[in-house]
């Protein structure tokens, strides 16, 4: 994330300074603006997404709603508690349904929850990943947004683009997790070869 | 369809809280106290996504790219005229919707232009905001391979997307 912050950073600012300098300046407050008052929307929203999280937690709904999705979430996420496991069906549930903004508070404390591994703390696990992956590759069935846009501007059948909309969403998700699986066995596999060939030189 | 999903939640939820004769006024309260606490949190983040994203679409920069990596997209099926779309898309909502609607006016809704960018936006998230907001309130420094395989998962997905669109 750093990196890539700092090569837009760089690339856009460089630009700007042989086009037009006075407009960096701008641009940036423009954003932080935008960052800002995207904040204040976010802050009233994620409060009632919270309030309600906390009336399903209190009525057990969300209690219910982890133990339905307990199979498919365990294969996906090894060894995380109860609590946490809640927090990411909650977070899968919303995305799915296209919540994205309910879906990100449950993922900021499922994140918190997860365990870390102890000799690098500051790195991210393989769930971690998992997590990221799997709301950062779209799960929402309905993107109602562009069906509403398209209709905005005219479009004879607005959900037109549906089938394929629902294959690539599905297809990604699916290449996300199978990709997630991959990489971290076989880093599992160069870390359990690393310490045979240490034991062997011993 | 979608338009009912949300009231039906919070309708199903607040007659099943009182009928278990829970305080659900307490629980909301409760709750919704902590989105402060959460967004001070998170502002610092979503102010550097965004004053990146910002400059990036300011300074021509994301157009520039997008002219050098279009060739690049012929032999994926995916119509050049996408690229400021696919750059844009895993950086800011608000952005590349504008390009979108852009999309949109220029080539109609119902071309093969203007459904591929359909696919394309509703198939796919912002993936930068999403990696650095999920990670906002943990100590965790570095994502490893998380933004670049969400990239690719991603990209896949779009052209998976298009090419049905040729088809369907």
């Amino acid at each position: 994330m750093s990196i890539i912050w700092l090569i837009i950073m760089l690339l856009s600012i460089a630009a700007l300074l042989l086009v037009d300098p006075a407009a960096a300046l701008e641009a940036m407050i423009t954003g932080a603006n935008d960052a800002v008052s995207l904040a204040l929307t976010l802050v009233a929203l994620y409060g009632i997404w919270l309030g309600l999280f906390e009336i399903l937690a209190q009525t057990g709904i969300s209690d219910r709603l982890a133990k339905l999705l307990h199979p498919i979430v365990r294969r996906i996420f090894k060894g995380e508690d109860a609590e946490t496991e809640k927090y990411i069906s909650l977070n899968i549930s919303a995305n799915l349904l296209g919540l994205g903004n309910a879906a990100t508070p449950m993922a900021i404390n499922a994140v918190r929850g997860m365990k870390r591994d102890p000799d690098r703390p500051a790195v991210a696990t393989t769930n971690m990943i998992m997590l990221v992956v799997i709301s950062a590759t779209s799960l929402q069935i309905f993107p109602s947004t562009v069906i509403s846009m398209r209709a905005e501007h005219g479009s004879a059948d607005p959900a037109d683009f549906l089938l394929p909309c629902i294959v690539a969403t599905v297809a990604s998700t699916v290449i996300g997790i199978i990709g997630v699986k991959l990489i971290s066995s076989v880093g599992r596999a160069v870390v359990r070869r690393r310490k045979k060939n240490a034991g062997a030189a011993l | 369809m979608t338009l009912y999903i949300v009231p039906a939640i919070f309708l199903g939820v607040l007659v099943l809280s009182l009928l278990r004769r829970k305080d659900a006024y307490a629980a909301f309260v409760k709750g919704a106290g902590e989105a402060i606490e959460l967004m001070a949190g998170v502002l610092p983040f979503l102010v550097a996504v965004m004053v990146a994203c910002e400059l990036f679409r300011v300074s021509g920069a994301a157009a520039a790219l997008a002219d050098i990596v279009a060739p690049v997209l012929a032999p994926t099926g995916l119509p050049p005229q996408l690229t400021e779309l696919l750059l844009l898309r895993p950086l800011s909502g608000a952005g590349s919707l504008s390009v979108l609607e852009n999309i949109y006016e220029t080539y109609g809704t119902d071309t093969f232009i203007g459904r591929c960018a359909s696919v394309v936006y509703g198939s796919s998230e912002t993936v930068f905001y999403v990696s650095a907001i999920y990670f906002s309130k943990s100590e965790i420094k570095r994502l490893r391979y998380a933004i670049p395989l969400a990239l690719v998962a991603s990209f896949i997905g779009n052209i998976i997307g298009c090419n049905l669109c040729r088809l369907i």
